[in-house]
């Protein structure tokens, strides 16, 4: 505010705007004061105060302390966005690391899932419904589960299509297979049906696969699933 | 924000340590008219003033952390002179300085403190010593010291040109001081 007192009084000074007593006394202010003395020599010379030159000249010195307040932000930032980028680097290696271990889980799981069904493995039973009426009382997954708890250890793996009758009491007679099966599995088929489960309805047609055992098939398998994968299928 | 009741004295500390441009900024805006003025009694050209001012602004970021200023208003003036005259020796230009006018000021930084103390026959000397003055500078003195005339007065009553006027005074007030100054250590 002193300044542009003193800004004005030399604006008024040049121009004549001021009194004798005003005069003489910046006159005798600026024989103290050598500072203003030369400013006003300055302005005498420019011909008078530019007002807008000098608040242009006050904006240029607010814009670069500004610059520098903002030079720092943008630098403190800077450290800042570093220190971002390096948590963003962790979280995106440890992503990386729980999507690979999340990856082998996962197929571990999926493949466990197939192993729940793989005729190698359990024996199946599929209902020929254009065959036959019959289903077992209790659902076919008891009836499976049955099959499952029961099969000999001994039977070789390998498919047969059964054609059966339900008698009065719910068991499967005059069973025969279709085409020319192992007499083995025919017979493990009937054995099972007759033992298990009733049955209500009156005719079944039925696919039974017994789990495949033999080396060879067994070397198939080991192409097929991943080593891990044993682990589960043991159990 | 206490650096608003901050004072000069305070607001040159505060910055020396801390090196807040907005500090130095307070501190310099003040004087920015006059540096304006200032610099354009030396480089006389609109543009280049401003950006002398905007320079001197950048070279006081480091030299206030360096040196220790006591009187922040005539240092910014010396050192502000100082620059625009570097500046015309580096245009390889000459510019007329009035060795009379520098000497008065530079002196009068010197005497800046010393405080005389007035008794009867200093009043006496000092009558003395304005007969050792020239015509013009004692018509002068006499005119704005005694009669508190201002400088266009002055000019108007003895006819001398406003910058005699304003020479005639500051040469002569010199001259006293040091006739008087003289004489008190002849004693």
């Amino acid at each position: 505010m002193e300044n542009n007192y003193q800004l004005s009084r030399i604006h008024n000074y040049i121009h004549g705007l001021m009194s004798k007593e005003e005069m003489f006394q910046l006159e005798r202010e600026a024989l103290d004061d050598p500072f203003l003395q030369d400013a006003i020599d300055g302005y005498r010379l420019q011909n008078g105060v530019d007002a807008r030159q000098l608040s242009l000249l006050q904006q240029r010195l607010n814009r670069r302390v500004e610059d520098t307040i903002a030079t720092r932000h943008a630098q403190y930032f800077t450290w800042q966005r570093l220190a971002v980028g390096a948590t963003a680097g962790v979280l995106f290696v440890t992503l990386l690391a729980l999507l690979y271990f999340n990856h082998f889980n996962g197929k571990a799981e999926r493949t466990t899932d197939v192993e729940l069904s793989e005729p190698e493995n359990r024996i199946s039973v599929e209902p020929l419904l254009d065959g036959g009426d019959a289903s077992p009382r209790e659902g076919w997954k008891t009836f499976e589960q049955y099959l499952n708890k029961q099969l000999m250890a001994s039977v070789r793996g390998g498919e047969i299509i059964v054609n059966f009758t339900i008698d009065k009491n719910g068991v499967p007679a005059n069973i025969h297979a279709e085409g020319q099966p192992e007499s083995s599995l025919f017979d493990e088929a009937v054995r099972l049906l007759q033992t298990g489960p009733k049955w209500q309805g009156t005719k079944g047609r039925l696919k039974i696969v017994f789990p495949v055992k033999d080396e060879k098939n067994q070397a198939q398998a080991n192409v097929i699933k991943p080593p891990h994968c044993f682990g589960v299928a043991k159990k | 924000m206490n650096d608003l009741r901050m004072n000069e004295k305070e607001l040159l500390q505060h910055y020396k340590t801390s090196g807040d441009l907005s500090t130095l900024g307070k501190l310099y805006s003040p004087y920015m008219s006059l540096l304006y003025g200032v610099c354009f009694k030396y480089l006389q050209d609109p543009d280049r003033s401003q950006d002398a001012v905007m320079q001197i602004f950048e070279e006081l970021i480091q030299k206030l952390r360096q040196y220790e200023v006591d009187n922040f208003k005539s240092w910014l003036h010396v050192y502000s002179k100082n620059y625009c005259l570097m500046q015309l020796r580096k245009d390889k230009r000459t510019m007329q300085v009035d060795i009379e006018d520098n000497l008065f000021e530079s002196e009068q930084k010197l005497n800046d403190t010393s405080e005389a103390k007035w008794e009867e026959r200093d009043f006496e000397k000092l009558e003395g010593c304005m007969q050792t003055l020239n015509r013009e500078q004692q018509e002068c003195v006499r005119l704005f010291y005694l009669e508190q005339k201002c400088y266009k007065d002055i000019a108007d009553l003895t006819g001398y040109d406003l910058n005699k006027v304003k020479s005639a005074i500051q040469n002569g007030k010199r001259n006293l001081k040091i006739c008087m100054e003289r004489k008190e250590n002849g004693k």
